[in-house]
């Protein structure tokens, strides 16, 4: 064996695995398909100001439209960041008849954790058994006082702020100190708990450090907000800044970039993954490398194409396939502006620093009691309060000096709660191979076939009415809200397709996140998901991860596998 | 006291303004490349003045440099030619009278030209004919296109461009107003005081302000 294990994959989780499994003594390889991006040297615009850029920050939309059309969409996209998406021309997909899906991807050493929104949430129970108990999807073979420990030990060591709040539906973590609410928003919180005392608005929990780990070459945040150009400081979370160097300290991890991984072998006698088949981006050849067990990395709906490439003889319809649900059950959170409300009476008030996270408004529907309207999950809300500054002037009539000196001060205050719903996993939505269509590396592209149902729908028009509530009775003025979810992927929570189940029959993965045909390779990103909560998963895919490593290394030296 | 950028304006290799500003004052920036532009798209030199004069006209120059002064109208000009702010979309011609005979064969509009063109009208020939209120004009076309129930109009496109040509220049972005790139701390509740002044890098409130 050319190493004890295989990480696919340099991302939120890929970074997670590779630290765990070399931490715990295992000779690990790392294989990313993207360029190779170092910490505080290769952040080439995190610095610049806006008039550094060509395009001053906002890019030039002609070259967008033609290389990054679907990037182009994402809101942290942009002419500082454009380098850490990847090139749709490049790397197309395609989506069945009347699905509309945004797939915002980031192919490079880190991939989305340079990138990610940093949110970091712990599910509950109410999460975890929300598949059995309304009978949608295959049902959780773990709960959460299975992943709490490992929520612990992620959330320790990446960093996360945030306030406890007692929440059984959101529960507290090992937080650094929270960041402060403004001044408009600690008087909406205020409001919303006196009028109902079981909706809890506080600050969002966020992978971005209040307090400095020095002994980890990590930085507490200096209040840019511009993390996805990648941070010099280490003060959010990103493979860069945290699991690499850790894996890194082993002395026991490799790691190649600008490899694509093709697929798997399978030796069917021993129902083994024997090798990993990656292509060399620039030169085009195949190599091959061999471990004793292996985890797959590469994002959830790449990690599918993985499997699904890796179709044999033995595994016809792709690999860790028996049951025939790989690929099928693919999610993301339905998510809209649910209001934005201007919020007059604050005019005396501003803030300094660009606090790097907004709020989260916590899920109230659908615990104990079955309260929601059409739909049995929940939702949630972040957003935040913000006044504006110059580009209210784009709103305004006016030209000349009074136009000018309006601007020089900050704005009116306005507030957003953006609804976040529960995504049933359906059999329908799903991913399958194009082999028509082959990207760059000659490799399949994938086909994704997705669409909201009722329930989503029914959740956010919920969501819009009791957002719109809420501001008003907190004195705001209610002028725009939606609730119709925005095209699948818009969340950037897109999950499932190799889910986590009891039966082998119906599921792809055990509760250890390893396959049920195949004892040595795992799969622990957002793919193994069952159900996608209402809250943002990355924490829990680390969790998850940290946890399958722990059981992985203990079967290797189990000789289990 | 900032030199007037026009100055330098007949040669069309010559950079923006926002570089003739670094210059001055040594601050680096990124130079507005019109001559990279493709011939149909490229601005006239008159149309390079005119714009300047708008910026100058909607953001004037006060204690600190105009928008005409720091270069935003060539900003503009760049950003109408790479389709920023949604300039490159279709538009619907029968809207407005005269957007029909600027369109581009994709059915968006030239916005350069039909400002020319709009301007001169308005001016009987010459927008910039000496002696012209052009800050009536403008001022006129300005209330227009924010009159009740206009929600898109192609002026309020190109005065959009000058405000990010204007605010994310060095002089509009740092001197009029504050441009803090590594803040340091969060200050979540903080007075306002008549010298408050708002700033130019709060990217929550750039984005959706």
């Amino acid at each position: 064996m050319d190493f004890d294990a295989i990480v696919v994959g340099s991302g939120i989780t890929g970074g997670w695995a590779a630290k765990e499994l070399t931490e715990a003594g295992l000779k690990v390889l790392m294989i990313e398909r993207g360029r190779e991006i170092r910490h505080q040297q290769d952040y080439d615009t995190e610095m610049k100001a806006p008039w550094e850029m060509p395009f001053r920050g906002i890019g030039d939309t002609e070259m967008y439209l033609k290389q990054h059309p679907v990037q182009m969409l994402n809101r942290h996209f942009t002419e500082y960041t454009e380098k850490h998406f990847v090139n749709d021309a490049e790397n197309p997909y395609s989506t069945a008849p009347g699905t509309d899906f945004t797939w915002f991807r980031s192919y490079q050493l880190g991939g989305r954790s340079l990138t990610w929104g940093r949110q970091s949430y712990r599910w509950s129970d109410y999460d975890f058994g929300a598949n059995a108990r309304d009978g949608h999807g295959t049902d959780w073979p773990i709960r959460y006082a299975d992943l709490a420990p490992w929520y612990d030990k992620v959330e320790e060591f990446i960093g996360v702020s945030g306030q406890s709040e007692g929440l059984k539906q959101l529960p507290d973590g090992k937080f650094q100190p929270g960041m402060a609410l403004n001044a408009v928003e600690q008087h909406v919180r205020s409001a919303i708990l006196e009028r109902w005392p079981e909706r809890c608005l506080t600050i969002g929990r966020t992978a971005n450090m209040t307090q400095a780990k020095p002994d980890e070459g990590r930085a507490a945040c200096q209040y840019r907000s511009i993390c996805a150009r990648g941070c010099s400081f280490g003060a959010y979370f990103s493979t860069q800044s945290s699991t690499l160097p850790a894996a890194k300290k082993t002395g026991r991890l490799t790691v190649i970039t600008d490899a694509v991984v093709e697929g798997l072998d399978f030796d069917p006698a021993t129902r083994r993954v024997t090798a990993v088949r990656y292509s060399d981006t620039k030169t085009k050849q195949t190599h091959r490398a061999t471990s004793r067990i292996v985890f797959l990395n590469a994002g959830a709906f790449n990690s599918v194409h993985v499997l699904l490439n890796s179709a044999s003889e033995a595994a016809p319809n792709g690999l860790a396939n028996s049951s025939g649900v790989l690929g099928t059950h693919i999610m993301d959170h339905a998510n809209t502006l649910s209001a934005l409300a201007l919020m007059p009476g604050f005019e005396k008030h501003t803030s300094f620093g660009n606090r790097p996270t907004g709020v989260v408004l916590a899920r109230y529907r659908n615990m104990d009691a079955l309260d929601g309207v059409g739909h049995s999950r929940g939702f949630s809300f972040q957003g935040g309060a913000f006044q504006s500054t110059w580009t209210a002037g784009r709103r305004d009539a006016g030209i000349g000096e009074a136009y000018k000196e309006k601007l020089r001060h900050p704005g009116m205050w306005r507030m957003v709660l953006v609804g976040f719903a529960d995504c049933l996993p359906r059999a329908t939505n799903r991913l399958t191979l194009d082999r028509s269509r082959l990207d760059a590396n000659g490799l399949p592209t994938l086909k994704v076939q997705f669409a909201f149902g009722k329930e989503e729908g029914a959740a956010l028009a919920q969501a819009k009415a009791e957002a719109t509530e809420m501001l008003t009775a907190a004195g705001g003025v209610v002028i725009a809200g939606g609730d119709q979810p925005g095209a699948g992927g818009t969340a950037i929570h897109e999950m499932g397709g190799a889910r986590m189940g009891h039966d082998p029959a119906t599921s792809v993965l055990n509760k250890w996140s390893q396959a049920h045909d195949v004892a040595n390779l795992f799969v622990t990103d957002g793919a193994q998901m069952s159900s996608t909560a209402c809250q943002n998963p990355s924490l829990t895919y680390m969790a998850l991860t940290a946890r399958a490593c722990d059981a992985a290394v203990s079967m290797l030296r189990e000789n289990r596998i | 006291m900032v030199k007037h950028a026009t100055d330098g304006w007949e040669r069309r290799d010559f950079l923006g303004g926002a570089a003739l500003l670094a210059l001055l004052i040594g601050i680096p920036v990124a130079a507005i490349k019109l001559d990279d532009l493709p011939a149909d798209e490229a601005p006239t030199d008159r149309q390079r003045l005119l714009m300047s004069h708008v910026a100058q006209l909607v953001i004037p120059r006060t204690e600190t440099p105009g928008a005409g002064d720091v270069g935003a109208g060539d900003f503009v000009l760049l950003a109408l030619a790479h389709g920023l702010s949604g300039s490159s979309d279709p538009i619907t011609p029968e809207t407005l009278p005269g957007l029909s005979g600027h369109l581009r064969h994709d059915g968006s509009l030239r916005h350069a030209d039909w400002l020319e063109s709009d301007l001169d009208r308005r001016s009987n020939g010459n927008f910039l004919r000496k002696g012209i209120d052009q800050a009536k004009i403008l001022g006129g076309l300005d209330a227009e296109a924010y009159a009740d129930g206009m929600d898109k109009h192609p002026w309020r496109t190109i005065k959009t461009l000058i405000l990010t040509g204007y605010y994310t220049s060095q002089a509009g972005g740092s001197q009029e107003l504050r441009y803090e790139p590594v803040p340091g701390r969060w200050e979540p509740d903080l007075p306002v005081t008549p010298d408050t002044r708002a700033i130019s890098n709060d990217w929550t409130a750039v984005d959706f302000g």
